[in-house]
């Protein structure tokens, strides 16, 4: 099974006291008044993911954020892929879409 | 060149949006950097070479209104050194932190992994010292933080790390660059360039100004002489075609192409132009390039490689003394000093282990050993009464023994 979430916000289910501290530790943020987690740290990235993906039982991927339209996407998506030495670690990127149209992307360039 | 300015300085990245990739660690570090109540006084920016880490750490400092005091690899950064420089960097907060413009000083301490052998002894405590007393911020970068010697600096520090740029970023950067240089270029080839770049966009911008400042039209097709560039051309190969060139150009294309270690390939062609240049005028010529080669190649150390285009026109106008003047010959390869360093490495480990000996019973260093006890001591071991006192004392075994009696230099 695979667990996609979203590096701005995700929920998990309850953990015990010193799994939640190794969490933070390992670069998690937790929100209290919306019981949301959130990834504040990617030094530790793979170890994450490894701790997530044994509390939800799932592997799990995180989408992209596209550094041009701002839309969440997963690596799935990506042609990419195979080279992709951080492949569904939660960082920005370029989704396929705008890679592809140029019109787009020159309009992007005019607002710098 | 055709436009003498690399696209590598020209786009420098200027402003912290410039930069390509690690959004994460870049906010990461603005967020230190901006931050009046630090909780780590050092940052240590870490991560493969080529993303961004140093370009992030001068814009940053830019547009915060910060004064960089920098000691890069190309400084000795022993104890001595680093409070020389750092210590004074440091412990005062300049007059300019009250004016509106800046915010006084940060010191940047690059390639902090590279802290190492005799040269920069004390290195890393001087800089954890450094760290604990300083006013300003210190930044540091490095490729590799894994390395012992780093481990109680990690301590002290902030860590960010940068990972390799993604190939859709890198090629959207291409795409940018093209535009800005009326390049017209094929999709596929900036995607073959950005893949074969892998996540290193220095090296993806050198390589677009290398296939397409010619001619402002770029196919896939100009990129299949890319593989050759990540294909491993042999030293042999390089040094054959080095020798055999017939202009400047030729020289400089191939050098361009060819992944060799530089100091190898200088050592290696130092010792084949007597081989090449038969002739004393030719070959007074030639070795004087190789020479100023070698300055510029000191010059570069490991990160000014905007001066790598001197070294190649040198090495270029070295192997182009005299073109028509080529005859094949025998290479010498590897170079010799590699090679005898190579068969006396046991040698001089023996030797190492000697005059730790005598270190150890006289309390002297081994420099000092070797230099003004070992000579004297192969003297008293080729006296037999005074031999088996001698070693006994000194605790040498028969091997060391017949080593310092056969000995010849030191």
């Amino acid at each position: 099974m695979v667990a996609v979430l979203n590096k701005k916000g995700f929920k998990l289910p309850r953990v015990e006291k010193e799994k939640f501290i190794s969490l933070m530790h390992l670069g998690l943020d937790y929100n209290r008044e919306q019981g949301l987690f959130s990834v504040k740290s990617c030094n530790n990235i793979e170890k994450l993911m490894d701790t997530i993906g044994s509390i939800l039982n799932a592997e799990v991927v995180f989408l992209q954020t596209c550094t041009r339209c701002g839309k969440d996407f997963p690596c799935s998506n990506c042609k990419y892929n195979e080279l992709c030495t951080s492949k569904d670690l939660p960082f920005s990127c370029v989704c396929p879409q705008c890679l592809q149209d140029r019109k787009q992307y020159e309009e992007y360039l005019m607002k710098f | 060149m055709k436009n003498d300015l690399l696209w590598v300085e020209k786009y420098r990245p200027k402003k912290i949006e410039d930069i390509v990739g690690n959004e994460e660690a870049k906010a990461l570090f603005v967020e230190w950097l901006r931050s009046k109540r630090r909780s780590k006084k050092a940052v240590l920016l870490y991560g493969p070479p080529g993303v961004g880490k140093t370009a992030l750490i001068n814009a940053a400092s830019k547009e915060f209104g910060f004064i960089v005091i920098e000691m890069n690899a190309s400084d000795t950064r022993s104890e001595k050194a680093i409070n020389k420089v750092a210590a004074p960097a440091t412990s005062y907060v300049a007059l300019d932190n009250f004016s509106t413009r800046s915010n006084g000083n940060v010191l940047f301490l690059d390639e902090v992994d590279g802290i190492a052998g005799n040269e920069d002894r004390g290195g890393v405590g001087a800089i954890i010292k450094i760290v604990e007393d300083s006013l300003v911020p210190v930044i540091m970068a490095a490729n590799d933080p894994d390395i012992d010697k780093l481990r109680p600096l990690k301590k002290v520090c902030l860590l960010v790390r940068f990972q390799h740029v993604r190939i859709p970023l890198i090629i959207a950067l291409l795409q940018k660059i093209c535009l800005l240089e009326h390049i017209k270029a094929e999709f596929e080839a900036l995607e073959r360039i950005a893949q074969n770049s892998r996540g290193d966009v220095r090296s993806a911008i050198n390589d677009l100004q290398s296939l397409s400042e010619e001619n402002h039209v770029l196919t896939l097709q100009d990129t299949m002489g890319l593989s050759s560039r990540n294909k491993d051309i042999s030293m042999d190969e390089t040094l054959r075609g080095f020798f055999s060139v017939k202009s400047m150009a030729d020289a400089q294309k191939l050098l361009s192409y060819s992944s060799v270690d530089y100091d190898d390939f200088l050592l290696s062609v130092s010792d084949n132009l007597p081989k090449r240049f038969t002739n004393p005028g030719e070959l007074a010529a030639a070795y004087d390039y190789v020479s100023r080669a070698d300055m510029y190649r000191g010059r570069i150390g490991t990160e000014n490689w905007h001066l790598l285009k001197y070294f190649f026109n040198e090495m270029a106008q070295a192997a182009a003394v005299a073109p028509q003047s080529y005859k094949p010959f025998e290479l010498i390869s590897p170079p010799i000093r590699i090679i005898t360093l190579f068969w006396t490495k046991g040698k001089r480990s023996m030797l190492d282990g000697i005059c730790g000996k005598i270190g150890a019973q006289c309390h002297v260093s081994h420099a000092i050993a070797k230099q003004d006890f070992v000579p004297f001591i192969k003297e008293m071991l080729q006296k037999k009464n005074a031999a088996a006192r001698i070693a006994e004392w000194f605790n040498f075994t028969s091997e060391e023994i017949d080593f310092l009696v056969k000995m010849n230099k030191y």
